[in-house]
């Protein structure tokens, strides 16, 4: 039979957003595959350099649509360390409890996408049911479900509301008998194993070649988080442990992720403790003013009070909840971020997909690429 | 490891291409090189200092001169390091990295098209993110926001 190439998207039930894989086929079985990605660059890099560095957050929401908060906590970083500004602890906190809800959000998106791309209908309404939950805790301190803007430079814009540890709590307590059943519906269910184990396979070295990481990454049996190898914000504050699978496939990238979830779990319960018993500030006092208005005249402070601003470089890194996310912040002085770089893990763990998809037919694309977590927006931004 | 283990480790394999090391909070440091040396110091780097892991390139225009940056992780030291060479607006080029990090593919790819820097030896250099025959390059200095830029649209009648 005679090979060709076949198109998989930009509209394809398996893209899960705008792009496409092009597959070179020989019958069913997968000879060469080649991602093409652009379809939603937005130029954000680009963007930043016009914007207050308070402005950048708004684009962050938008770079990964499920993931909002950690790349918004991923900027911050990089920002307060190139304009030299520190968060009070509170603050820290907040953000980690940002950071792991999200996780535990995005988890659930992809076991909804994933379960129903291999033919599993009802997980998808389970885990959608239950991503609600979570959603309606960070609307109850951020007042959004998806574009948040909740960080600033220096902290967070506010605290929490009266409440809101024990509400956050009890849907704590009913997640982690959810996560009990998803495992039912799916390890249970014979069809999930068929289409799923031994699948894509990536080992570690090839995975540390192609730059994958996150969970693609533990999945293949090497343990880095960069919330335990280099602490930001409050891990190192906080006991929880890394997710691993050795599997290196489908399954055991399932199997990372559901253990995240339950980690995140055990990481909220102690953050929710923690801020109950230390009540603060949750930014940081006496913040240069052109940080929070930058449009307002600001009199004889403003502008000129910027331009003596000592410059600076922040180089930050956050374990997404699809990778190792990182961002580049040039401070030279100016109003603007002078360049602002960022890392997307998708980008990587897509551009590696040569090393996992070829050699499988076709009818395995679905299982492997939804075990990948593609989020579009991040990986064009 | 610290800026000055990376100094004497990398000097004798370098020698003057190494224009020095920096301490950059966060990371093991900065390591400023010469692009004559790339591909030394990217194996020196991989091989014997352990840094198996590229997390990303990125390109700055500085208008009078362009700086390439490579962002690359240890798993045996927990650190990163920066590595960051300047080449000349007018003649912008250095030798890709992706022989030594096969993930540097996608980004140099990325680079080229967004700063305009070429990267010598590169396996699959062609559009990532723009449209084919795209000409312009994003995020050099010169390519103003606020000015429309004047783009000809071909509508194609069927």
């Amino acid at each position: 039979m005679s090979e060709m190439w076949i198109n998989m998207g930009p509209q394809h039930p398996m893209t899960h957003g705008l792009w496409n894989l092009r597959v070179r086929i020989e019958g069913e079985l997968i000879l060469d595959v080649d991602p093409e990605v652009g379809y939603l660059h937005r130029g954000i890099e680009k963007i930043s350099e016009d914007r207050h560095y308070n402005e950048v957050i708004t684009l962050m929401d938008r770079c990964c649509y499920v993931a909002g908060l950690a790349w918004e906590h991923l900027y911050i970083l990089s920002a307060e360390q190139a304009l030299h500004i520190a968060p009070p602890e509170r603050a820290e906190y907040l953000r980690t409890m940002c950071d792991e809800f999200q996780r535990i959000a995005s988890h659930q998106m992809w076991y909804a996408a994933f379960v129903q791309d291999i033919g599993l209908m009802s997980p998808f309404l389970y885990a959608m049911r239950d991503r609600d939950l979570v959603l309606d805790l960070l609307q109850d301190y951020t007042g959004a479900r998806m574009t948040y803007e909740y960080m600033r430079v220096g902290g967070v814009r506010n605290d929490l509301p009266p409440g809101f540890t024990d509400r956050a709590r009890k849907v704590l307590d009913w997640l982690t008998d959810r996560f009990r059943e998803y495992d039912q519906l799916c390890l249970g269910s014979a069809i999930f194993h068929k289409r799923c184990d031994g699948l894509g396979i990536l080992k570690a070295n090839d995975a540390v070649a192609h730059g994958v990481t996150g969970p693609m990454l533990r999945s293949a049996g090497l343990k880095r988080d960069l919330r335990k190898d280099r602490p930001y914000s409050a891990y190192d504050r906080l006991e929880f442990d890394v997710a691993l699978a050795d599997g290196a496939d489908v399954t055991a990238r399932y199997l990372v992720r559901m253990e995240e979830m339950r980690q995140s779990v055990r990481i909220l319960r102690q953050v929710l403790d923690w801020l109950d018993r230390h009540p603060g500030p949750a930014i940081a006092e006496r913040l240069p003013r052109w940080l929070g208005a930058p449009y307002a005249p600001i009199g004889d402070e403003g502008y000129l009070l910027k331009r003596s601003f000592p410059k600076g470089v922040g180089l930050s890194s956050v374990e997404e909840p699809h990778g190792e996310a990182q961002a580049y912040v040039v401070n030279e002085g100016g109003e603007h971020p002078y360049r602002v770089k960022f890392r997307s893990p998708v980008f990587a763990n897509v551009s590696a997909a040569r090393q996992y998809l070829v050699g499988y037919h076709v009818a395995d694309i679905p299982p492997i690429m939804g075990s990948v977590d593609v989020c579009v927006g991040e990986v064009d931004r | 490891m610290q800026p000055e283990d990376l100094s004497r480790l990398l000097a004798p394999k370098l020698g003057d291409r190494l224009r020095g090391v920096e301490p950059f909070v966060g990371t093991a440091g900065r390591v400023l090189f010469d692009r004559a040396g790339a591909l030394d110091l990217f194996r020196a780097v991989h091989d014997e200092l352990g840094f198996t892991h590229l997390s990303m390139v990125g390109g700055i225009d500085w208008v009078d001169h362009r700086e390439v940056f490579y962002v690359v992780w240890s798993d045996a030291a927990r650190q990163y390091a920066i590595l960051s060479t300047d080449v000349p607006a007018d003649d912008p080029r250095v030798e890709s990295a992706s022989p030594v990090w096969p993930s540097a593919n996608w980004h140099e790819r990325e680079t080229w098209e967004m700063v305009d820097v070429t990267f010598d030896h590169h396996p699959d250099i062609r559009h990532l993110l723009m449209p084919d025959g795209y000409t312009f390059h994003p995020l050099l200095r010169s390519f103003k926001l606020h000015e429309p830029e004047e783009l000809e649209v071909k509508t194609r009648h069927v």
